[in-house]
């Protein structure tokens, strides 16, 4: 036990003030995790609007593909995404293994299906009485869209909180594809796990504090706003 | 504005929800749709107020064709209707942002005192700041009819409004309803409620599994029921089941070891019977008349409707009601378990081939 309390001092210590490597490691995660949710966003958000809105055939098969692509192993993605940009890879000639740029694409690939599907279960209902409640007032399709994210608005928020959640605590993927490079790729998750493997507890403490208040905040702000 | 919808077919996921519904709704005044559950009335409404497409058949509001607008034209057609759901549609916010925002889908003006006094006419203007999670069913359903109201559709539908409603709030609905109509309005109502349809409508459309079973003004709808659907829905009348049975000079109908004269057309065999309560004559002793239907009973309860009293009789093989009115109750002095006499005409039964 004597060794954990002797780690929480040295993680404080890290902490107040931040030393330069924490800081420059949490900004490059949330610089990486934020861009990738923003990117699956993007795509997902509005394919999940599209459908819980509209009916066609074989939209059961697309909604049974997302719910199934949620369940993906995301070492099977880093794995996919390791040998699309590798040098003989389809993208090899952007050269973007062992670079944020990879990161934030294996981690957009993950997030998408999370964000779609939670985007089409938080709207499932809701979106189509705004449709409804929109036109029978007499909106164009263009006021009707915008009733829908407005009304949707925590829809939207809550699956995204959701996926950038998931690709921010993501490791052994992450590792895969960016490669832990000190100053380059190095993200909070894969500093903890290497820390903690060299025995260093302090620093993995440190960022896993770091970790536990990111989710926290996002959270408690999604609530607060939410509530009132 | 004047509807005519023609042959109109809606299929969704495999099901037929309507099949070629023909139906003219005359500008003005409140038409009804009746039916019960799972008829299709919902699904008819959202089309005629251009919510839903139907999958067949074109319908014309006031010699514009809906199937031939563009998109532009669909709008604007769609800002002359009014709809009223039956699970009150509200934006978050406040009873007055609900206000502001009909107006602002349409682009009008939101001018404070007018939509107060909207708010007003619906008992709501000491609510207006409320958020509206917190007002109650009623509340909810009046702030939807005053968002609807405000924008001063020349056609309002109304989709059962009163359905999760108490008495008095459903009253406060009606009335605004019928003030709509009596404005000139054109007011298109669904309802599974015989009495609101009696009451409020003044053309009536009865749906059954998708089609226009009858058509007609309330009275006529329920004095001559075209079906036997139509007749249950007439709720208070007495619906005799037996079969039908002919001899060379007279119909009867055979229920267990009971005859009974009828008028009827129809082939020998499992009939049903619809008798209206008002039409049986409810006395004491047995009188002469030119009716040949004279049974005896048993008065088993009677159930007090306020001017009129349906009186339950227990027959040898089945139960009628009988409706007299609260000084004919009194002038006879029947309570239950005495002895009387059901009187009434062959006509007055009505006879369908039972399903």
């Amino acid at each position: 036990m004597g060794y954990f309390l002797e780690g929480l001092r040295q993680a404080l210590k890290i902490l107040f003030p931040p030393s330069r490597d924490v800081l420059e490691i949490v900004g490059l995660t949330m610089l990486v995790s934020g861009s990738a949710t923003a990117l699956a966003a993007i795509c997902a958000a509005p394919l999940g609007l599209f459908l819980s809105l509209v009916e066609f055939r074989g939209r059961r098969l697309v909604v049974g593909l997302l719910q199934t692509a949620m369940s993906i192993p995301a070492v099977l993605i880093g794995l996919v995404v390791y040998i699309l940009v590798s040098r003989r890879g389809l993208l090899g000639f952007f050269g973007l293994l062992f670079t944020p740029g990879a990161m934030i694409l294996a981690q957009a690939l993950l997030a998408f299906p999370i964000i779609a599907a939670l985007t089409l279960a938080a709207l499932k209902g809701q979106a189509r009485d705004s449709r409804d409640l929109a036109y029978a007032l007499g909106a164009s399709r263009r006021r009707m869209l915008w009733t829908i994210i407005r009304q949707g608005r925590f829809a939207f928020l809550t699956a995204m909180v959701a996926g950038f959640s998931r690709v921010l605590g993501e490791t052994g993927m992450t590792l895969m594809v960016g490669g832990n490079i000190k100053g380059a790729t190095r993200v909070m998750t894969t500093a903890i796990s290497l820390e903690t493997m060299k025995g260093n507890f302090e620093i993995g403490i440190a960022l896993g504090i770091v970790l536990l208040l990111a989710a926290l905040i996002v959270n408690v702000v999604l609530q607060l706003w939410q509530g009132r | 504005m004047k509807i005519e919808a023609r042959e109109i077919g809606k299929k969704a996921g495999g099901h037929v929800l309507l099949r070629r519904v023909s139906l003219d709704v005359p500008a003005g005044g409140v038409s009804v749709i009746i039916g019960p559950n799972g008829a299709g009335k919902t699904t008819l409404l959202r089309i005629l107020g251009l919510l839903d497409q139907p999958t067949s058949g074109r319908i014309v509001y006031d010699e514009l064709a809906a199937d031939g607008l563009n998109a532009r034209e669909r709008t604007a057609l769609r800002g002359r209707l009014g709809y009223v759901f039956q699970h009150p549609l509200l934006l978050n916010g406040t009873a007055l942002d609900n206000m502001r925002y009909a107006l602002s889908m349409r682009k009008r003006p939101f001018e404070h005192d007018r939509v107060v006094s909207a708010l007003a006419a619906v008992g709501l203007a000491g609510k207006k700041d409320l958020d509206v999670r917190v007002l109650s069913g009623g509340e909810k359903q009046r702030l939807q009819l005053a968002r609807a109201m405000v924008l001063d559709p020349e056609v309002l539908l109304a989709d059962e409004p009163t359905s999760n409603l108490d008495p008095l709030s459903a009253r406060f609905i009606e009335d605004r309803l019928t003030g709509m109509a009596r404005a000139g309005k054109t007011v298109i109502l669904t309802t599974h409620n015989i009495f609101q349809a009696r009451l409020l409508g003044d053309h009536l459309f009865f749906l059954k599994d998708g089609e226009i079973v009858q058509r007609g003004t309330p009275g006529q709808v329920l004095q001559n029921p075209a079906t036997l659907d139509v007749a249950y829905f007439a709720s208070l009348a007495n619906i005799l089941n037996g079969r039908l049975v002919r001899t060379p000079e007279d119909v009867h109908l055979i229920i267990g070891e009971t005859k009974i004269h009828v008028v009827s057309a129809l082939e020998e065999g499992p009939v049903a019977a619809v008798l209206r309560p008002e039409d049986i004559l409810l006395s004491r002793q047995p009188f002469h008349s030119s009716a040949r239907n004279i049974l005896s009973g048993r008065v088993d309860a009677v159930d007090d409707l306020g001017m009129v009293v349906l009186v339950r009789v227990r027959c040898s093989d089945f139960s009628l009601r009988a409706a007299i009115t609260r000084s004919s109750l009194q002038e006879l002095g029947i309570r239950p378990g005495e002895t009387v006499v059901l009187t009434f005409k062959a006509s007055a039964l009505l006879v369908f081939p039972a399903d």
